[in-house]
């Protein structure tokens, strides 16, 4: 079987490209670890043109169903490994099968980033946590670190104040970026400590999370804190190893696109946050995926 | 029997209900953000702090596998 459009990803980019394809009548298939992505840990999506407030999660769910319509392949739970060339066709495989397409649209968006020092994945879950929003209640009554102070930091300690005894906001940098109204708010607390210019260097534990060491930069010290939960909030990384061999990646990891969503590879294309487009925004996430799976169309009706 | 631990903000516990409702399973729906006790025998029986964690007749499995969800409900 082969198939004349796979889609990569099951967030706003690749469901609006689904739409877009199964209404053009391509033979599709939409491979996607999980629905919605980013979006489903946004508790209020206030610029959605029609809705005038809707969680993350009703959104995704509303986009999903309206895909689900339509009579389209689905795989679910499913993460793309590799993607290469066959002769003209493209081949993509998933940590399961693997599949031939005519035509395909990378719209697999971002990830949480990683500090990547040791004890940060031995702990996921034990103590180390990316999404406040889900684990916020069960660090009540213990002290707990957030690495990041942006506003995804200060967002992630605001979800921590209603439970935590202490927090820790450690920032990299000599200055924190999140908004200053924000900061207060969390001084004003009396349970959070501000800490700039450290680097994180390890975090330890036996069961679960105990303690976390930084250096300070400034005098070169190392610092060890007694913590029960780091939480990271560093920002979001585009993750596009699996198709490095057919598309150009920037400085950021994310690939590289034209106007119309062309990759430098012919009939692969790119939509929403994986690619290099400057604005990262449901709305726009959703109108990329309708120009990539448009500029896939006349691509196949061309060929 | 079916146990569901979850909180009410987190995003794949509203996933995870969502899907066993629309599979019309029954679950019990444990708030761990309210109920301490449940929190600590979910922490003791999955070894992690992390929900959704959902008990299937005694087998844990801890956040949104699919997979592994219809294998063992027979979906």
């Amino acid at each position: 079987m082969i198939y004349d459009l796979i889609i990569i990803g099951g967030g706003p980019a690749g469901i609006t490209a689904g739409i877009y394809a199964a209404r053009k009548k391509l033979k599709t298939l939409l491979i996607t670890k999980e629905w919605g992505g980013q979006m489903i840990k946004a508790t209020e999506i206030g610029n959605w043109p029609g809705t005038k407030m809707i969680s993350g999660n009703d959104l995704i769910r509303q986009m999903s169903e309206h895909l689900k319509m339509f009579e389209m392949k689905i795989k679910e739970g499913k993460e793309v490994i590799d993607l290469d060339k066959k002769g003209e066709n493209f081949i993509v495989r998933d940590n399961d099968q693997t599949y031939e397409a005519k035509t395909v649209i990378i719209a697999s968006g971002k990830v949480p980033r990683a500090l990547n020092i040791p004890g940060e994945e031995e702990f996921k879950g034990k103590g180390v946590s990316f999404c406040a929003t889900c684990d916020a209640p069960m660090f009540k009554d213990k002290n707990v670190a957030v690495i990041g102070g942006g506003n995804a930091g200060f967002a992630t300690a605001i979800d921590l104040l209603k439970y935590a005894k202490k927090i820790y906001i450690l920032e990299f940098f000599p200055e924190m970026k999140g908004d200053l109204v924000t900061k207060e708010k969390l001084a004003k607390s009396g349970k959070v400590e501000f800490y700039t210019n450290v680097a994180i260097k390890k975090i330890k534990g036996t069961k679960f999370v105990e303690s976390l060491t930084y250096e300070d930069r400034k005098t070169s010290k190392d610092q060890k804190i007694k913590i029960g939960g780091v939480f990271i909030a560093i920002g979001m990384m585009a993750k596009a190893e699996f198709a490095q061999k057919l598309v150009e990646l920037n400085q950021m990891g994310e690939i590289v696109i034209d106007k119309d969503n062309y990759t430098k590879t012919p009939g692969l294309f790119a939509a929403g946050d994986i690619s290099d487009i400057k604005y990262e925004q449901i709305v726009i996430a959703c109108g990329e995926g309708a120009k990539a799976a448009l500029a896939a169309t006349e691509y196949l009706k061309n060929k | 029997m079916v146990r569901v631990f979850s909180t009410p903000t987190c995003p794949y516990c509203v996933a995870l209900k969502g899907f066993l409702k629309e599979h019309n399973i029954e679950f019990e729906d444990i708030d761990v953000s309210k109920d301490e006790t449940a929190q600590k025998e979910m922490i003791e029986k999955s070894g992690q702090y992390g929900v959704p964690v959902i008990d299937i007749d005694g087998e844990i499995i801890v956040g949104f596998n699919q997979d592994r969800i219809k294998q063992l409900l027979k979906i």
